[in-house]
């Protein structure tokens, strides 16, 4: 079992646990699970077709952008894994994942507007980072208490790199 | 004969394309005005010519009335049409247009100041026979009067800034404790947004549906009604679908509202488009008049399906002097049909409808029977923070409302846009929900389905972020983009000489 990190080019955040059972994935984020099984090449070039949940869909792929059942599009920025600590159950996992604050760009660490021990709620401003002459604030993804800062400002960082932890 | 030699268009993004291209098919040269952020935006590209009015921000650009008369002069722009938002129904700015010898495509000017707030428009509507909703007959002074008039008319109330627009300075008010709440912050409010803290009170109507109706005059006193548009499905009092016909309308009720309509035209000396926004309860089956929009609407392309008119076209022969070349009987023989219009906002439904802004990276757009596109951007396109979030709007016609409810389902599984969250997905669901389908919906309809369509919106998107998981754990995305379909080889050769040497190597002609 792993867990993962899904960014999407939006920069929506999805963290979820993964598990290969056989043919089989078993992807569960917080509230839903899904079953996935990669059942073939369809009929037409580079289509794959998948049974999620009991039902076929069809993928392609198109400029990056994966394609489902020609109706609805997701492109991942990254996926990125960590292995699971043992005795923790699957959401505390996937909360303490969600309070990982990760640059979204290359850039340098202007300002950091928290201190270590500070209450944050989500949406707050946390930092801001300086890329090709405009600034980027990143705000709190979820409610809690900063436990970890690891980045000074002047700090350069690259893209996915871990900013802040969130408890 | 065109009426106009050239039309500059004082407006952005997909209103401006609209614009201009019933301005090129007229056979008239379209000029477009542009900030710093929309310098390489669609309707710049449209356009015959284009001007630089100004920095970003739009109180410096597309508001910046200097600016854009000065472009008109450079371009030497017989008439300047203002499209929605921005100087739409700015009296100051349709002045300066006048006063510079251009003609301004909307309604005259007086028309415009004598219904500058929407405490005058009530007025005008009760000497016309527009049937308003109870409330204070002007603006109210104190406190006290409020409450007096709040406990004579009863609860709910909305407590409205007569100077106001589109969606704000309204709050409804249940008791009087949260009057004498929102009593004063609202003033302020009002101030700060309007430059006049004007408070007015009007009775609320409990669950209504928002219904306009369209108003076409000419220079001459001709006036007719091209019938109403349904606008109830909103999101903090901004329309996210129309329709036209209303599925709630019957014919008479429909017809009782044309002639006070007419009669409020008549009384201000109205031409061009005006549109009647008024509020209509499914029960008591009462209209009541909220505002006069003295300019084109955005939903005004389902109005153009059914009855198979361009507005545009007609607006601009309508202000350059032309008489109305129909009557109301002969609109009324016109009407077939059912048409939908969804408002693609680059907007995230999951988020409380917030803004998202960024580059277009993935477009594709639908085509087909019953399926108009009035787009203002393209691959590649950049939607800048700074203007309103609407990109794009899809309008679906069929031959009753069910059939444009099944062209929008199908067009809007065709519709996908990456690089910016949109509405799309969102109006999926609510093309399949039931009570939408059935016509069974009022202006809360957003608000109490919000619980269920972020369920269902959720899912959808953890599903394809799970999809994707697999797609890369398997390695399955390499297997999937080198299946990719070859480009086409180049030709080396010319073809005439590549058939020749097919023709030669045939074992007939070796043989």
């Amino acid at each position: 079992m792993k867990l993962l990190r899904i960014s999407s080019d939006l920069g929506d955040n999805y963290v979820a646990t993964y598990d290969q059972k056989g043919n089989k994935d078993i992807i569960n984020f917080e509230g839903n699970k899904f079953e996935i099984e990669y059942i073939g090449p369809g009929w037409r070039e580079g289509e794959m077709l998948f049974r999620i949940n009991g039902e076929i869909h069809r993928v392609y792929i198109d400029n990056g952008f994966i394609v489902i059942d020609d109706e609805t599009i997701f492109k991942v920025d990254r996926i990125t894994e960590t292995p699971v600590e043992q005795g923790k159950s699957l959401e505390e996992l996937i909360k303490g994942k969600e309070g990982e604050v990760l640059s979204p760009m290359q850039g340098r660490i202007v300002q950091i507007r928290v201190k270590e021990g500070d209450a944050v709620t989500k949406g707050q401003p946390l930092l801001s980072i300086e890329a090709m002459k405009s600034e980027t604030v990143i705000s709190a993804p979820v409610s809690g208490v900063v436990q970890k800062i690891l980045v000074k400002p002047g700090q350069g960082v690259k893209k996915g790199d871990l900013l802040l932890i969130i408890k | 004969m065109p009426p106009f030699g050239k039309v500059l268009v004082a407006n952005r993004g997909e209103i401006a394309v609209r614009v201009m291209k019933a301005v090129k098919e007229m056979g008239m040269k379209a000029v477009a005005v542009y900030s710093e952020a929309d310098k390489y935006a669609l309707h710049v590209k449209y356009a015959d010519e284009a001007y630089y009015i100004g920095p970003a921000p739009a109180l410096q650009s597309y508001l910046n009335i200097n600016a854009i008369i000065d472009a008109a002069e450079k371009a030497h722009a017989d008439a300047i049409h203002p499209g929605y938002g921005f100087l739409s129904e700015n009296a100051d700015f349709a002045e300066a247009v006048v006063k510079a010898g251009i003609t301004w495509i909307g309604p005259p000017v007086e028309a415009m100041r004598a219904i500058k707030s929407k405490l005058d428009g009530k007025r005008i509507a009760k000497m016309a026979g527009v049937p308003i909703s109870p409330g204070s007959d002007g603006p109210v002074e104190s406190l006290d009067e409020a409450l007096k008039i709040a406990e004579k008319i009863g609860y709910p109330i909305m407590v409205k800034a007569a100077y106001g627009g589109g969606g704000t300075g309204i709050t409804r008010v249940d008791t009087p404790e949260q009057l004498v709440e929102v009593w004063e912050r609202n003033k302020r409010l009002a101030y700060q947004a309007f430059g006049k803290a004007d408070l007015y009170i009007e009775k609320a109507a409990v669950n209504p549906r928002h219904i306009e109706f369209q108003l076409i005059g000419d220079k001459y006193g001709n006036y007719v009604v091209a019938w109403e548009r349904e606008c109830t499905i909103q999101r903090r009092n901004q329309k996210l679908i129309e329709e036209a016909p209303s599925p709630a309308l019957k014919m008479e009720e429909r017809e009782s509202m044309f002639e006070p309509i007419i009669k409020f035209g008549k009384i201000i000396g109205y031409y061009t488009l005006g549109t009647f926004e008024t509020v209509f309860s499914d029960v008591t089956r009462e209209f009541y008049f909220l505002e006069l929009n003295k300019r084109l609407q955005v939903e005004h392309p389902i109005t153009e399906m059914i009855f198979r008119i361009d507005l545009v076209k007609l607006q601009i022969r309508l202000a350059a002097g032309e008489p109305l070349p129909f009557t109301q009987e002969e609109l009324n023989k016109r009407v077939r049909g059912h048409a939908i219009e969804f408002r693609i906002n680059a907007e995230d439904p999951l988020n409380d409808f917030t803004g998202s802004s960024g580059f277009i990276t993935y477009y594709k757009e639908p085509t087909g029977p019953g399926v108009r596109v009035d787009s203002g951007v393209t691959l590649g396109s950049y939607v800048p923070p700074f203007y309103d979030s609407l990109i794009s709007k899809l309008i679906t016609y069929g031959e009753n409302r069910q059939q444009a409810i099944e062209a929008g389902l199908r067009a809007l599984n065709d519709y996908k846009i990456g690089g910016v969250r949109t509405t799309i997905e969102l109006y999926k669901w609510i093309v399949q929900d039931e009570d939408f389908q059935k016509g069974k919906f009022t202006t809360a309809y957003i608000a109490e389905k919000k619980e269920q369509f972020i369920k269902y919106l959720k899912q959808k998107e953890q599903m394809k972020a799970a999809l994707a998981a697999t797609i890369y754990e398997r390695g399955l995305l390499k297997k999937a983009t080198t299946a990719q379909q070859p480009t086409a080889q180049k030709a080396l050769k010319s073809g005439w000489k590549t058939y020749g040497l097919i023709q030669q190597s045939s074992y007939r002609v070796l043989w």
